[in-house]
């Protein structure tokens, strides 16, 4: 460390951690009881401690490159003993809330993502892709998108075309895929960079093969949220998290196997009840719809932690999806066909702002936090 | 209504309550002192040395008591407490209830009484750290100079023996607790300060592991007349322990438990660093703070004279865990704030700085006084009348006591003067 270091402090970022749910952390008096309470930090140098310094003299480059802030899963332990009650949970919460804007080009899609004045907006987004394609592709004769679909059985492929979805979808996917790819591409860089410069890693360079070795090795812990379960403050939110997090997974699959169903063997839905793959699907939808209510439920109760609107805006879309799916599915199995036509419209909506604004939105952590935890197995922080 | 009095009453007999008894009954006033526990002193009567000089107590209150002793304007009630007071500035009735000592003043403290007592009673003032019979003198130099019979044994065998065996017809069996009113025109409430409760802070251990003591179980240990004779003995094999880790802030400065900074438990163990020093000289000292507060010239003196020795380590980064290492020592857990590295740090024994609470948090005085949200009574110098000095205003060391004693001591002598 230099003798001497020339605090810059940029007042706009830690006005923005204010705003984003760190109100709180000008309390910090820095007596690092938040350092030692927290389950999961390294021996060397640990967090939250140092963060909160770097966060009340607004030391940007210190925070939004730096892993440790991912590695953090606001369990709230530190904020439980927190003497002062700066929450340093919630501040690293902010801090977080703060990278993903920042990693996340563009940045005005960002800036629409976390403003609850702009929710109107992303939820019409694709309700006008969806029309105006579907209307365009009718000019040209292609009738995807069919206001009165005929016939005794629902089929919501009938009104709203596997194919559209999918050219819709697919490209989503791949948008996603890149505004990913080209922030942790700069986010790598960044948190090797700090990383070097506070001592955390004796690592020189990033080695490819090292790193995905390090992923690979924390899969297990994600899978079993190891990390989560270490936690003593809020433990039962480990439940309901795993519930959300294995339904994500159970219809990730549920959708690839449907995929090559229809592309492969040209086989077209709805499938029966009876299919296992139906059955994932079933018992998938269950689970989002229990997990993300009790995660609402959970996060209503907890007053000593802040939620803000990045929070909500998460969970309102994720039991969206799911309340939206499960009832598309029952009333078109109870045969009402208009309402259940009108619902499945409402739940791809659901799907697009989470598929489009993925990269923008709170759910990002899922790819920074993996990441994350991957380099810090990967630069042996103990 | 009450007629107008000239007669102070000061309520608690440590040192702010000596020193305001004191100053105005030696400017020719007169002083009622009650006090709650059978002997004067308060909280001073129990250290071992305090500042600024590092005098023993018996040095500033052999003083104060013979002062008391020769001015027969100051009436002293011990074992007493005020149970009542009505009226207004100037005139004031009291309602005081008076606890028997079942021991009059015949007494000579032969010691007797406390030679045939077979029944052992944990000895409050030594934190319960030993026993001590159930007639005893609360300690050498008490005053008044008298032993007390506990409640304990009072309709026992016990007690009977201890009658028995007074040549002086000194105790008294039949002795029932009785009320007094008082007429006085000011009082002064120099109720003082309780150790924060050390178990209510889980995270730190005491409580669960023996080694892990409060800095007032320090003072006893150290004190010659304490439980181990001034030697400083771990609790759970009475080894001289060779390595200390102290925990500031252990319940101060901390909204979970007091919120406000206690002012003397900083250099409470800076000054029981000297003690460890002196008795083992090879001990290794660490001493974990938020910020090290010593306050004026001397204590930064003192303070600098500590950091210079090298057996004492000071590091910045509060302790936030603890747990139980081999052979009864203890690992604390802290993160050094100045070089980023989480530091376990095993000693022989752990001393918690655990900070004053007033007396007044737990239990209201039965006065129209007002309160912080802490418990500390405001002074309300416009209402007047009554005043609070010491610790029961604000937390603070005896130089400060004092000085606020001294102020207060006037303002109830102005108050009869109006």
């Amino acid at each position: 460390m230099a003798d001497k270091y020339l605090v810059e402090p940029d007042v706009e970022f830690i006005k923005d951690l204010q705003k984003l749910g760190g109100d709180t952390l000008k309390k910090c008096f820095q007596c690092a009881t938040c350092s030692v309470a927290c389950p999961i930090s390294p021996d060397n140098k640990p967090f939250p401690r140092k963060e909160m310094i770097a966060a009340s003299w607004g030391l940007k480059d210190r925070l939004v490159g730096n892993a440790d802030v991912w590695l953090c899963h606001n369990c709230g332990d530190c904020t439980a003993l927190c003497p002062r009650g700066a929450k340093p949970g919630d501040v690293l919460g902010a801090v977080r809330s703060y990278a993903i804007t920042e990693y996340a080009e563009p940045k005005w899609l960002g800036k629409m993502v976390n403003d609850p004045k702009k929710l109107p907006v992303l939820l019409l987004i694709p309700v006008i892709i969806f029309l105006v394609l579907g209307l365009v592709l009718k000019i040209f004769g292609v009738d995807w998108l069919n206001f009165s679909p005929a016939g005794e059985e629902i089929a919501h492929s009938k009104f709203f075309s596997t194919w559209l979805v999918d050219m819709i979808f697919v490209p989503l996917s791949l948008w996603t895929v890149a505004i990913f790819a080209l922030g942790l591409k700069r986010f790598i860089s960044d948190i090797h960079e700090n990383a070097l410069n506070e001592g955390k890693t004796d690592k020189e360079k990033i080695d490819a093969v090292g790193f995905v070795k390090a992923l690979g090795r924390v899969i297990p812990t994600i899978l079993k949220h190891n990390k989560f379960t270490e936690c003593g403050e809020n433990q039962e939110r480990a439940t309901s998290h795993l519930m959300v997090f294995y339904s994500f997974i159970g219809l990730f699959i549920v959708t690839a196997i449907f995929f090559v169903v229809l592309y492969v063997f040209q086989i077209h839905g709805p499938y029966q009840q009876i299919n296992p793959v139906k059955w994932l699907a079933n018992v998938s939808g269950v689970a989002l719809v229990i997990g993300s209510f009790l995660m609402i439920k959970e996060r209503l109760a907890k007053t000593d932690e802040t939620s803000v609107y990045k929070d909500w805006y998460l969970l309102g879309l994720v039991l969206g999806l799911g309340l939206t799916g499960m009832l598309t599915e029952m009333t078109r199995l109870g045969g009402a066909a208009g309402i259940s036509y009108t619902l499945y419209f409402i739940h791809l909506v659901f799907v697009f702002n989470l598929f489009a604004f993925l990269p923008f939105s709170k759910l990002a952590h899922l790819v920074y936090r993996t990441v994350a935890m991957a380099y810090a197995e990967y630069a042996g922080r103990k | 209504m009450a007629e107008n009095s000239g007669t102070i009453l000061v309520v608690g007999g440590g040192i702010s309550g000596l020193t305001v008894a004191l100053e105005a009954a030696e400017t020719g006033y007169e002083v009622f002192l009650v006090e709650k526990n059978p002997y004067l002193g308060g909280r001073v009567a129990q250290l071992n040395q305090y500042f600024p000089k590092l005098c023993p107590p018996t040095c500033g209150l052999e003083i104060n008591f013979r002062r008391i002793k020769d001015n027969p304007r100051i009436k002293v009630f011990t074992l007493a407490e005020v149970e009542e007071v009505h009226g207004k500035p100037g005139a004031y009735d009291v309602s005081l209830k008076i606890n028997p000592r079942y021991v009059n003043e015949n007494c000579t403290c032969c010691g007797e009484c406390a030679a045939v007592c077979e029944t052992e009673i944990s000895n409050e003032f030594n934190f319960g750290m030993n026993k001590t019979k159930g007639a005893y003198l609360p300690f050498e130099m008490a005053f008044p100079a008298r032993y007390v019979i506990s409640p304990q044994i009072i309709g026992t065998e016990d007690a009977k023996r201890c009658k028995e065996a007074c040549k002086y017809d000194a105790v008294d069996l039949d002795a029932e607790a009785k009320t007094l009113n008082l007429k006085v025109g000011s009082v002064v409430w120099t109720t003082g300060w309780e150790p924060y409760d050390a178990s209510k802070i889980d995270n730190l251990g005491f409580g669960r592991y023996p080694n892990i003591i409060t800095n007032m179980m320090m003072e006893r240990l150290a004190s010659p007349n304490g439980p181990t004779k001034g030697k400083i003995l771990r609790p759970s094999d009475n080894k001289e322990p060779e390595s200390f880790v102290f925990v500031q802030c252990a319940g101060s400065r901390d909204e979970n438990h007091l919120p406000y900074c206690s002012y003397i438990c900083c250099m409470a163990s800076l000054k029981h660093a000297t003690y460890i020093r002196e008795r083992y000289p090879d001990a290794k000292i660490y001493i974990f703070y938020i910020d090290l507060r010593a306050p004026g010239q001397r204590y930064e003196k003192f303070y600098k004279n500590i950091k210079a020795d090298e057996n004492i380590f000071l590091i910045k980064g509060k302790v936030a865990e603890v747990e139980e290492a081999e052979n009864g020592n203890v690992t604390v857990i802290a993160e050094n704030a100045v070089t980023g590295e989480k530091i376990k740090q095993t000693a022989e024994m752990v001393v918690l700085a655990t900070g004053m609470q007033p007396t007044t948090a737990a239990k209201k005085l039965p006065a129209d006084l007002k309160y912080n949200m802490d418990g500390f009574i405001i002074n309300d110098f416009d209402k007047g009348g009554m005043f609070a000095a010491g610790c029961a205003n604000k937390p603070a060391d005896v130089v400060t006591s004092n000085q606020s004693a001294t102020g207060m001591a006037l303002k109830a002598i102005q108050t009869l003067k109006n």
